[in-house]
């Protein structure tokens, strides 16, 4: 027990004797420590394509001179619009993979919504309004699905394929030709509005010092408490970070064209979602249910309501991926949403973020990185000339790789499974 | 095992027997065809641990069960100093004070301590009031300090911080955060379900001694437990089940194992005698 007295078990092992794995599966407990792997994972990634690649062309004499066509500024703005969609619905499965279940759904819901959006632009309904109704619809389509996992007590897996099936179906009926324009001006916008440069870079400064201002008010309010301060070197290195990371995209953004308004969106939803489930009792909530159910529910916590609500922010999420899409496309087709390896990719992009599958852990911003890292080996191996065969296979191996990581780094604890 | 080798806990014992704070008469529950309590009587009172055993299948656990509300009584009624109250959801008895402690402790191993310690009862920062509770933001400082002083009021001294992982702690570690969560939330019942089972000597030793803690901050704990010497070593008053109803309440400085022992298997009827401080027999 709580004895100084502790003879028993593995609680006596010096620290010396700490293996690369326990110091390893103890930094993905860190807050900030969970995104390592997954940063890791895009440089390797950006340094392959970026650098390793142009550097052999270079020395094989195929090219005259150094030029990195992957981590152009150009590249870097299509690489980002390209993962946008993808990661709105990262964003959204990672809501219900903390829950520990799951949704593959998701593209469908988001093609049935995008395609519902085109029907009703077309019908002379105004952009705006039919963004909101389109929202709508989405988070009935998921918190429907909510209903029968959380009160039913069908398994999510079951329930979301059924949504799966269905909802293409409803797609192609709403979409018979499989394919419709989008020209209304407020829908196109989303994608195309640029933030000037300059704005651009006030709420890049903005954010970084919103960040700082946090942590550091966090730090000395922990101080006046008497409670235990974090690491300074931990503290200044997520600051300085964070402010390198933003500051170095903007600029890139800018040296291109600029901002996307379409970004800006998703990194604003993401972290009202991040600020939900991190520091809310509802997103306590979610980890709660995700770690240990029976526990939830004994300290009366409304399991089934929470499921729900999970299951309709995914809905949520879903519909505005397809907006996105629609808005970038100019056009909703069958292929882009529910047809296509949407789905998949953007469960794999929440699961290489190092969201786990068994629920309890994991964070929405670690799905935008998920996001990047399939779509960065999307657009390389494009770039390569790669085949579709074997973006599918690399891809594969990624997502492997990420569960494998996942897994290992949980069976330090008790409640491996 | 004779008494007079007993050393620590009923060392004083109160002068009068606190008068009794929670108290139930009659409970009866069937599973199906399974009569699992028979008109069962129980009480405890504040400053007292009061010791449940029985066989198994004795109706242990259902009966804790129904105190926490994680079962509803068929029939029978419950008071609480005095007063006649109602509990019927998990909900009830937490308003009522009445806490237990599983023996699988139910923490989530992905939360840190301080969250765990909050669970279900999450502070929030003042001045939010326009937002729902579920989003208003959390007041984790506010929630560790709470953490920390559960923690040291139950003398956790190998837990080094209560931002670490339940998940990367020892068992006995787990159960006192487990004790320690039944404790902060504002109870005057907390019922131990087995605490020790799981668990080497000295940990043993350190629950124990958080029991008696608990006794001497004015608590109303109810102790399950198989372990004769841990029993003996805590409890003020000893209540026997046996087949879904009482055996007999017997007070633990005037009887002694083989009595609690022969009432556990053997009923009444033979072996233990009525004589030896046991009352209230069914």
């Amino acid at each position: 027990m709580m004895g100084q007295v502790v003879m028993t078990g593995q609680t006596m092992q010096p620290e010396a004797q700490l293996s690369f794995l326990d110091r390893f599966r103890a930094m993905r407990e860190t807050r900030f420590g969970a995104f390592v792997p997954v940063l890791l994972a895009l440089a390797a990634i950006w340094a392959y394509f970026g650098l390793a690649l142009p550097f052999y062309d270079l020395l094989s004499g195929e090219a005259e001179s150094f030029r990195s066509i992957f981590l152009s500024p150009r590249n870097i703005y299509n690489l980002f619009m390209q993962s946008a969609v993808i990661a709105t619905l990262a964003v959204g499965i990672t809501i219900v993979l903390l829950l520990g279940d799951i949704d593959l759904s998701a593209a469908a819901t988001a093609g049935v919504c995008a395609a519902l959006l085109g029907v009703l632009v077309l019908a002379g309904v105004p952009g705006w309004l039919a963004c909101v109704m389109v929202m709508a619809a989405g988070i009935v389509m998921g918190a429907a699905q909510g209903l029968l996992v959380a009160y039913v007590g069908i398994p999510s897996f079951v329930v979301t394929l059924a949504g799966l099936l269905g909802y293409q179906g409803l797609m192609q009926k709403i979409l018979p030709t499989g394919n419709l324009n989008v020209g209304d001006e407020f829908v196109r916008g989303i994608a195309r509005v640029l933030i000037p440069d300059l704005w651009g870079l006030a709420i890049g400064l903005i954010c970084v010092a919103a960040f700082a201002t946090l942590n550091l008010r966090k730090q000395a309010q922990r101080k006046a408490r008497g409670l235990e301060l974090d690491a300074p070197l931990a503290l200044w290195g997520q600051v300085i970070v964070f402010s390198g990371l933003v500051i170095t995209i903007i600029l890139t953004l800018n040296a291109y064209r600029s901002l996307p308004l379409l970004l800006v969106l998703l990194v604003g939803i993401t972290a009202l979602l991040g600020w939900i489930t991190t520091s809310t009792p509802f997103g306590r909530s979610l980890f709660a249910v995700g770690g240990n159910p029976e526990s939830a529910r004994r300290v009366g916590m409304k399991v089934k309501r929470i499921r729900v609500a999970a299951f309709g922010i995914v809905g949520l999420m879903a519909a505005i991926g397809g907006i996105f899409g629609a808005s970038r496309f100019g056009s909703v087709s069958y292929t882009a949403f529910a047809g296509g390896s949407l789905l998949l990719e953007a469960i794999g992009a929440a699961v290489i973020g190092g969201t786990s599958l068994f629920g309890g852990r994991g964070s929405v911003w670690n799905a935008i990185l998920g996001a990047l890292v399939i779509g960065s080996l999307g657009n390389g191996l494009d770039l390569t000339g790669a085949s579709a065969a074997d973006k599918l296979m690399v891809s594969g191996a990624i997502l492997l790789l990420a569960v494998a990581i996942d897994a290992v780094s949980r069976s330090g604890s008790n409640g491996g499974r | 095992m004779s008494l007079e080798n007993k050393p620590v806990g009923r060392d004083a014992p109160p002068a009068h027997p606190p008068p009794t704070h929670l108290r139930v008469e009659g409970i009866q529950k069937r599973f199906g065809g399974v009569h699992a309590l028979r008109s069962v009587d129980f009480e405890v009172a504040r400053g007292e641990v009061m010791a449940l055993v029985g066989d198994n299948g004795a109706g242990k656990s259902t009966l804790m069960k129904v105190l926490a509300g994680a079962y509803t009584a068929d029939e029978g009624q419950f008071f609480l100093d005095g007063q006649p109250v109602t509990i019927g959801s998990p909900n009830d008895a937490t308003d009522l004070g009445i806490q237990i402690v599983y023996q699988d402790l139910a923490l989530c191993e992905n939360l840190d301590v301080a969250a765990n310690l909050s669970l279900g009862a999450e502070l929030v920062k003042p001045g939010w009031g326009f937002l729902p509770h579920i989003l208003q933001p959390l007041d984790e400082l506010q929630m560790e300090l709470k953490a920390r002083k559960a923690i040291d009021r139950l003398e956790v001294r190998t837990l080094q911080s209560v931002r670490n992982k339940v998940g990367g702690l020892s068992g006995g570690q787990r159960q006192a955060i487990a004790i320690a969560r039944a404790v902060g939330a504002e109870s005057t019942v907390v019922m131990l379900d087995e605490p020790t089972a799981a668990l080497g000597v000295a940990q043993t030793k350190q629950v124990l001694e958080v029991v008696k803690r608990l006794r001497e901050t004015g608590h109303a704990v109810v102790y399950i437990s198989h372990n004769m010497r841990d029993i003996f070593e805590v409890s003020d008053r000893i209540c026997v089940l046996r087949h879904g109803g009482n055996v007999a309440t017997y007070t633990t400085s005037e009887t002694d194992p083989d009595k609690i022992v022969a009432a556990m298997t053997r009923g009444l009827d033979d072996g233990a005698s009525r004589d030896d401080g046991a009352n209230n027999a069914a």
